[in-house]
């Protein structure tokens, strides 16, 4: 036993089978091509997103290109970062209905969580499988309203219906929505 | 008019060998990346050029267009002085390499070997000398850089140097007393005729060569002994301060080092520009195109050596360095040159 440890011992025995096992793959790689790089070379291959994918965050409009937004700050409530800036107002002439007059994301401190989007009573937020948002001025990241409409646009080219109950002068929140919290009763 | 044939003979030969050199050590940072990376499953340099094969262009015009700082606090004769005190000892011993047959022209009356700069009798010392030298550029670039990972580097690597150069010394001896020689071409000259005449196998300088091979990686600060680097300790070791032309001359000075290194364990061990078999395949006019193909060959299977073992092993620990240093290769060395002796002795006689 103490024999065939100093055998190994003196032959290297264990950095050799270290150099076997990096030879081996060069010689896969290299002269047997059985192996392939795991290197993706991003600018020139992009991976396949999931369709889960958590990138830059849009604004949405309905089918008849109004907007989502009905201003209700929960959003920027929700933000754990203080990204979203809404400015609220009242629809002119019609005082139960209010939207966003202004809205801003800093999308410098953004941590792409997703909660504004799982915090909007109307669906009105999405997230867009863009990442390739670098800039060379950092306030270029602070993005308006029409910035983020224009990114639903860009990545929600089927707008959702404005469903027909929908009483224009009265608050509504996304019925459509699955995961609605069970009522109490 | 002979001054002057044997001084432009010798401007065109070292013109020659530097600029084969410094386009290996520009290559060679190119080789070692993309042989690791497809030891690694990875792809290495592929931007620049066809698969990445002008990356160092690349690198070199990057390096030369730097900004060139020298911090406030360092030593500023020192700090300018230790990039070049380590860059030209790595590239002084290639004049004493043989790198063809020991061949001798006539040109215009004058006696030219064509294949080694210069044939002088201490070569081998000429180079372990010089190659100390080059530690005093890594010791005073990280002392004179005023940061503690430099100095740490730098403190490192003169312990390394130090105890690994004992082992080289040592270790070569037995080839020494097998040629009787100190001259790198007698050295090489005494190794002709088949492989089972080369140091390693005819003289049984198997230890010395393990010895000398371990010994060389440690003192060329490569992988797995690259301590007075060690990134994850010290940021960068010796060169953390150093920026532009100056850490390429750093650069270029270990890649040198390797080269040089590679060709000693050749021409020391493998017989330099021998082959492998008695005699030459080309006619005798030819025969040189034939040596420095071999010699090539083995200095360039010493450098794959070296990048497999990057790839391979883990950085040691700075005790297990030195543990292993003066209690495992010095007596292992010794004793070779004890044993080398007496068998020397016996069958001389």
């Amino acid at each position: 036993m103490a024999v065939a440890q100093w055998v190994k011992t003196l032959t290297f025995y264990e950095i050799l089978v270290g150099m076997k096992a990096t030879i081996t793959v060069l010689i896969d790689r290299i002269v047997l091509r059985k192996r392939k790089a795991v290197t993706l070379q991003y600018p020139h291959e992009k991976r396949a997103l999931p369709g889960t994918y958590r990138g830059m965050i849009a604004l949405l409009k309905y089918d008849d290109d109004t907007e989502k937004c009905v201003g209700c700050d929960l959003c920027e409530a929700a933000c754990p970062s203080r990204v979203i800036t809404v400015i609220s107002s009242e629809v002119e002439g019609e005082p139960m209905k209010r939207y966003a007059k202004e809205y801003y994301m800093d999308m410098t401190r953004c941590l792409f969580c997703g909660l504004c989007v799982q915090a909007c009573p109307v669906d009105a937020l999405a997230m867009t499988t863009e990442y390739e948002w670098a800039k060379y001025n950092k306030r270029d990241l602070r993005l308006n309203k029409e910035q983020l409409l224009a990114l639903g646009d860009r990545n929600f080219p089927v707008r959702e219906k404005k469903l027909e109950f929908q009483h224009p002068n009265v608050a509504y929140f996304n019925i459509g929505h699955k995961n609605l919290p069970p009522k109490e009763s | 008019m002979e001054m002057l044939v044997f001084a432009g003979a010798a401007v065109v030969k070292i013109t020659v060998v530097m600029g084969v050199v410094l386009l290996t050590v520009a290559f060679l940072t190119l080789a070692e990346r993309k042989v690791l990376s497809w030891m690694q499953d990875r792809m290495g340099p592929m931007e620049v050029g066809p698969y990445g094969t002008l990356q160092p262009i690349a690198d070199g015009i990057k390096l030369f267009f730097k900004e060139d700082i020298i911090p406030a606090g360092a030593n500023r004769f020192l700090f300018s002085l230790a990039p070049i005190l380590s860059l030209v000892p790595a590239f002084i011993g290639f004049a004493v390499v043989p790198y063809g047959p020991n061949r001798e022209i006539e040109l215009f009356g004058v006696t030219i070997k064509p294949f080694i700069i210069t044939d002088i009798n201490i070569g081998i010392l000429y180079i372990l000398a010089f190659a100390s030298i080059g530690a005093y550029g890594v010791i005073l670039g990280g002392w004179a850089s005023n940061n503690k990972y430099s100095l740490l580097g730098g403190l490192r690597s003169a312990a390394q140097v130090i105890s690994y150069e004992l082992n080289i010394g040592l270790a070569i001896i037995g080839v020494l007393i097998l040629s009787g020689s100190l001259s790198m071409v007698t050295i090489a000259e005494k190794q002709a005729g088949g492989f089972w005449h080369w140091n390693l196998i005819g003289g049984l300088q198997i230890v010395a060569f393990v010895v000398y091979l371990i010994s060389a990686v440690a003192e060329t600060n490569r992988l797995p002994f690259d301590l007075p680097e060690a990134e994850s300790e010290l940021v960068a070791g010796w060169m953390t301060e150093y920026s532009g032309m100056r850490f390429a001359f750093f650069f270029m000075a270990e890649y040198a080092n390797m080269i040089l290194v590679s060709c000693i364990a050749s021409v020391l061990f493998l017989g330099g520009y021998n082959a492998p078999y008695p005699g030459t395949l080309l006619p005798d006019k030819l025969s040189w195109i034939e040596g420095v193909a071999w010699f090539t060959v083995k200095v360039y299977a010493f450098l794959f050596l070296f990048f497999w073992l990057r790839a391979t092993l883990p950085r040691l620990r700075y005790d297990q360095l030195m543990r292993f240093g003066w209690k495992v290769m010095l007596p292992l060395a010794l004793g070779n040159i004890v044993i080398t002796s007496i068998v020397v002795y016996f069958v001389r006689r």
